[in-house]
């Protein structure tokens, strides 16, 4: 019985989190403080990150979101997708 | 990797600790060698090529593999609930215009309980750390040259989804049977680190 | 504190090598370890993410220098340890008691 709230739908643009946290987290340093786009809600489960330090976890929504390899790496023509808690995730606002 | 000496080291201290639970009653005798049978008879690369090749001869099951995965494979007998819970199973589709490759770029996620265990190089940092950065360098390491016009798709199963691909029917095997269809398909060719 | 496991996009790997006709595991206590840590995990002993973040706190230098099996051994006798089970000198079989 998760309330499950998805804050982001598919085609939402997100930031992900750029701080470097002091333990265990699923948020890959490559992918912090890109922007990229939600593919889709991908199910609701506890943080990893509070897990991994022994708390439940309150279950959140879990995103596919793809960045195109440019804003990872600065080069590249391919995507990468990868899979994100909401808590690693800011919405971008578009431009005016 | 490790010599004979240091393994039989390691394994001596392997079944030490296994002993000293089985007195702390945090194990049941037996209870190891009962879950390694468990798992050699679980999930298997083969299982993925029987799910391609209904794909390959089956639209509708293709759809509906796309669309929920888990939904789709107990109309083969198989599922994702092999493993410490059921996960869930996203199956990504190579086509003339896009590749897809898998990769677990924290640790060595797998759909263990469906294809069984990955192959060491996918645990390896050589091929995590590469891949998400230059796949089309890492593909060519593997014999896949792709045309310049293919997107490539990497997905780094970095929660709790696990991914499959699923390759593009080769050419010319409109005659093959559904069993002949599944015996070409690659565990590589689940990965995304070959075409079939 | 960016963690030695999280290797995407790093430059200075090794080559990719395939291994032919590999097996399942490449020893016995390799598939020992693994319905080891499938057994505490079920049990409630520790979670999942307890476990990648044990392997995570290794020694850098020994996280890399020690195979795959290695590490989830590693991984599972600090858990064992921390969470109580058994001191570091009964899993080492050190104890007076052992053997």
């Amino acid at each position: 019985m998760s309330t499950r709230t998805d804050r982001f739908a598919p085609g939402d643009r997100v930031r992900t989190r750029s701080l470097d946290p002091d333990g265990h987290t699923r948020l890959p340093r490559y992918a912090r403080g890109a922007v990229g786009v939600v593919v889709e809600p991908a199910g609701v489960h506890p943080l990893a990150d509070d897990r991994a330090r022994g708390r439940t976890g309150n279950p959140q929504t879990v995103y596919h979101v793809r960045f195109p390899a440019a804003e990872l790496f600065g080069a590249g023509d391919h995507s990468v997708t990868v899979e994100l808690w909401e808590d690693y995730l800011t919405p971008v606002e578009e431009d005016p | 990797m490790s010599g004979n000496h240091s393994s039989s080291v390691i394994s001596a201290r392997v079944r030490h600790v296994e002993a000293l639970l089985e007195q702390r009653g945090l194990l049941e005798g037996g209870e190891i060698d009962r879950r390694i049978d468990e798992f050699a008879a679980g999930g298997t690369p083969a299982n993925g090529a029987r799910v391609v090749a209904r794909a390959w001869i089956d639209p509708g099951f293709a759809e509906r593999l796309l669309t929920d995965a888990n939904a789709a494979l107990p109309e083969l007998g198989l599922s994702m609930s092999g493993g410490l819970q059921e996960q869930r199973l996203k199956v990504v589709a190579n086509s003339a215009e896009e590749h897809n490759v898998v990769v677990c770029t924290l640790c060595s996620c797998y759909p263990i309980a469906l294809l069984g265990p990955s192959p060491g190089w996918y645990k390896s940092e050589a091929y995590r750390s590469r891949v998400v950065r230059d796949p089309r360098g890492v593909l060519a390491e593997f014999g896949v040259e792709l045309p310049a016009a293919t997107r490539i798709s990497v997905w780094d199963a970095s929660a709790e989804s696990r991914y499959m691909v699923l390759p593009r029917r080769p050419e010319g095997t409109g005659s093959l049977s559904e069993e002949e269809l599944a015996g070409l398909v690659t565990r590589k060719g689940l990965i995304g680190t070959a075409l079939v | 504190m960016s963690r030695i496991n999280d290797v995407g996009g790093m430059a200075g790997f090794p080559p990719i090598a395939e291994e032919p006709d590999e097996p399942r595991f490449h020893a016995d206590w390799e598939a020992h370890v693994f319905a080891l840590n499938s057994a505490l995990i079920r049990r409630g002993i520790y979670n999942l993410d307890e476990f990648r973040d044990a392997q995570e706190r290794l020694p850098v230098q020994e996280y890399l220098a020690a195979s795959y099996y290695e590490r989830w051994f590693a991984a599972i006798t600090t858990l064992l340890r921390e969470k109580g089970i058994a001191t570091a000198e009964e899993l080492a079989g050190t104890d007076e008691h052992a053997h």
